[in-house]
């Protein structure tokens, strides 16, 4: 696509997000390399990708053997151009908005796995990109497939390494084969000065299963954008999502769930909380197209104020063009429970311990499906971080 | 030994004056009951001396070991030794009972003496199976999705892990069948000590047949209106309030009583 097409498409739209002056269309994806790891640790499994480079790298012989690949995506266009090929671009179309075109048009860096047919990954896959500040924009690709009858468990993380101001652009692509079951876990961890546009999204085909839990911990402006579309007949996502801003930061969430295949469940849940003068807004979208009878698509998303001064929104959407359905959603945005408060209190708890037990308590369902204790102390330790900056 | 006294105590709830004039004195090694109607106060009381916000104290003093708890906060109250097993706990999504428990047993101990998960978990096995609470309560949401009993239950267990010196029981038997009346009985009568007093709301007699006090006393219209022994409480429960009020030529309206006429009074 040439700049000139690029430049004509449309803005993603996020609703009550206004995210123009971040400029994110204005993107100039740098160069550079760290080869030193700066998360991955001896005794995982998976990869590390510091800008244009693999800086860890880690599979047991027996996935090699199975034929499962984790390497950046660069190395796979090269190696494995005829896989790449069945993913990228076939799960989002390049040319959906004008940042998602500006990603496959610009990107160098991302992650590339691959799981076989009938392969089961039984270690937590454990996935870092890394974006190096120093280096100016980010614009990275993702890509995942996930063969027929196999299972896998990814955790990745986003951090941005060293100082900056630049502006990032992911776009993720998840292909779920009949059958496939996968948990894709995110904590999205960007500097303050950072913002981002991000899209990911999975297709799934009969019977395939893909559990989204992504933990938005960024300090900076961000979209993200969240689709599943439930293609064959019988599959399943959860799509959670648990978001915290602080200070100044506006942190803008669609997340949208699409029945097309009958008898397909599609469940967000999303969970929101908001400090200082900061503004968290949830997009949630359930979309049941004609034909998907016996689809189910329910949606819950709830956001905490923990500031006057913040905003805070939850906007659920339905649109349900099949008869032979169930749906259904809740919204909220609400303040800490004075009488959890107490409860807690007359336990001999201080407001501030009993405070950070209500707000941990309400995201915890999800940090609970976090599949690594360490990350999720790191996330524990990340909200207690945000709420000393509280009255910052 | 350690005293709560209650003087000459009046409370407000939005703007509407409930306790009129209280006073008791409770040391620990003592077993208190209070007795009363519907709508008399006793819930209030049991609020006002825990910490409420929204129960104002507009004249009189509560004061604990010698303390003054207008200056202390909740859960100052909480760790100077005073438990509140309430009526209607709050539910904590997200937040395990264990977890919460062990946060609780650790506030009042020192920074520097924690207890371990490993010897926290020992400990609250074994006053768990003392209540016959199953094992996976621990692991579950707080209060999230129990029943009344498991809630009361779960308030007694909390009793036992924090410890209290003394610990008001705010209608702890509301709702439970005699066999869970006997476990939280026995869970209290457990913790009776030199060093613990128990002050027990309740409206009916039968709980004192189990945990038996030293004291009772009758609150009618925002005042205590008589202590007296165990024996007291029998008398009550032949005679109801509506006797005692009148043997004490109180002018006092009790709440039932109110309703029974409203019902005559829209039907004449």
């Amino acid at each position: 696509m040439n700049q000139e097409v690029i430049e004509q498409l449309p803005l993603p739209e996020f609703a009550k997000v206004r995210y123009r002056p971040w400029h994110l269309e204005d993107l100039d994806a740098g160069q550079g390399s760290s080869h030193n790891p700066h998360f991955a640790h001896d005794g995982q499994t998976g990869a590390e990708i510091a800008g244009q480079a693999v800086a860890f790298h880690h599979l047991s012989e027996e996935l090699h053997e199975a034929g499962v690949i984790v390497t950046n995506i660069q190395s796979a266009r090269e190696e494995y151009q005829d896989l790449v090929d069945q993913v990228l671009g076939k799960v989002v179309d390049p040319g959906r908005d004008r940042l998602t075109a500006a990603n496959f048009d610009q990107f160098n860096t991302g992650l590339f796995v691959y799981i076989p047919a009938g392969v089961t990954v039984k270690p937590v896959l454990h996935l870092y990109l890394d974006h190096l500040a120093e280096n100016g924009d980010m614009a990275a690709h993702n890509l995942v497939y996930v063969g027929r009858d196999s299972e896998a468990t990814i955790l990745q993380e986003t951090h941005t390494v060293g100082e900056g101001t630049s502006k990032v652009s992911i776009v993720t692509e998840v292909l779920a084969a009949r059958n496939a079951k996968l948990t894709y876990a995110n904590l999205d961890a960007l500097s303050e000065d950072t913002a981002a546009f991000m899209h990911r999204q999975s297709n799934l085909q009969d019977d395939a299963r893909v559990d989204w839990v992504n933990a938005a911990f960024n300090d900076g402006n961000v979209i993200a954008g969240l689709t599943s579309k439930l293609i064959g007949e019988g599959a399943h996502t959860e799509a959670k999502v648990a978001a915290f801003t602080n200070r100044k930061q506006v942190q803008g969430f669609n997340t949208e769930l699409i029945n097309t295949g009958r008898h397909t469940i599609a469940h967000i849940f999303q969970r929101g909380v908001i400090l200082n003068s900061s503004s968290l807004i949830f997009n949630g979208i359930g979309r049941i197209i004609k034909g998907a009878k016996g689809s189910d698509g329910q949606q819950e998303s709830r956001v905490l104020m923990l500031s006057r001064r913040g905003r805070g929104e939850a906007n659920p959407l339905l649109l349900i063009d099949e008869n032979d359905v169930t749906a259904g959603h809740a919204a909220s945005v609400g303040q800490v429970d004075d009488e959890q408060l107490y409860y807690l209190m007359s336990r001999g708890l201080t407001q501030q311990v009993a405070r950070k037990l209500v707000i941990r308590g309400f995201i915890g369902e999800i940090l609970a499906k976090i599949p690594d204790p360490q990350t999720r102390q790191d996330l524990v330790n990340q909200i207690e971080r945000k709420l000393a900056h509280e009255n910052v | 030994m350690k005293t709560l006294k209650v003087e000459n105590l009046h409370v407000n709830v939005a703007g509407k004056e409930i306790l009129k004039g209280v006073n008791l004195t409770v040391n620990t090694g003592e077993v208190h009951a209070i007795m009363g109607p519907n709508g008399t106060g006793k819930s209030t009381l049991s609020q006002a001396i825990m910490g409420h916000p929204a129960y104002e104290i507009t004249e009189g003093k509560i004061t604990f070991d010698g303390q003054d708890l207008a200056e202390m906060s909740v859960d100052e109250r909480a760790r100077a030794g005073l438990f509140l097993a309430m009526q209607y706990p709050a539910e904590i999504q997200g937040v395990t009972n264990a977890e919460f428990m062990r946060a609780a047993v650790n506030a009042r101990r020192p920074e520097d003496d924690q207890i371990g998960v490993l010897p926290f978990m020992k400990e609250l096995d074994k006053k768990r199976e003392f209540l016959s609470m199953s094992a996976e309560m621990a692991n579950r949401y707080l209060n999230e999705g129990f029943s009344g009993g498991e809630k009361k239950r779960n308030e007694i267990l909390q009793m036992m892990m924090i410890q209290p010196s003394i610990a008001i029981l705010d209608e702890i038997d509301s709702g439970l069948d005699i066999d869970a009346l006997k476990v939280v009985s026995r869970g209290v009568n457990s913790m009776k000590s030199d060093d613990f007093a128990v002050l027990m709301i309740t409206h009916y007699q039968r709980l004192l047949d189990y945990i038996v006090p030293d004291f009772v006393h009758v609150m009618m219209g925002g005042r205590v209106v008589k202590t007296g022994g165990p024996e007291m409480a029998r008398k009550l429960e032949a005679e109801g309030y509506a006797g005692l009020r009148d043997e004490l030529g109180l002018d006092i309206v009790l709440t039932d009583e109110d309703a029974d006429e409203d019902i005559t009074g829209g039907l004449i």
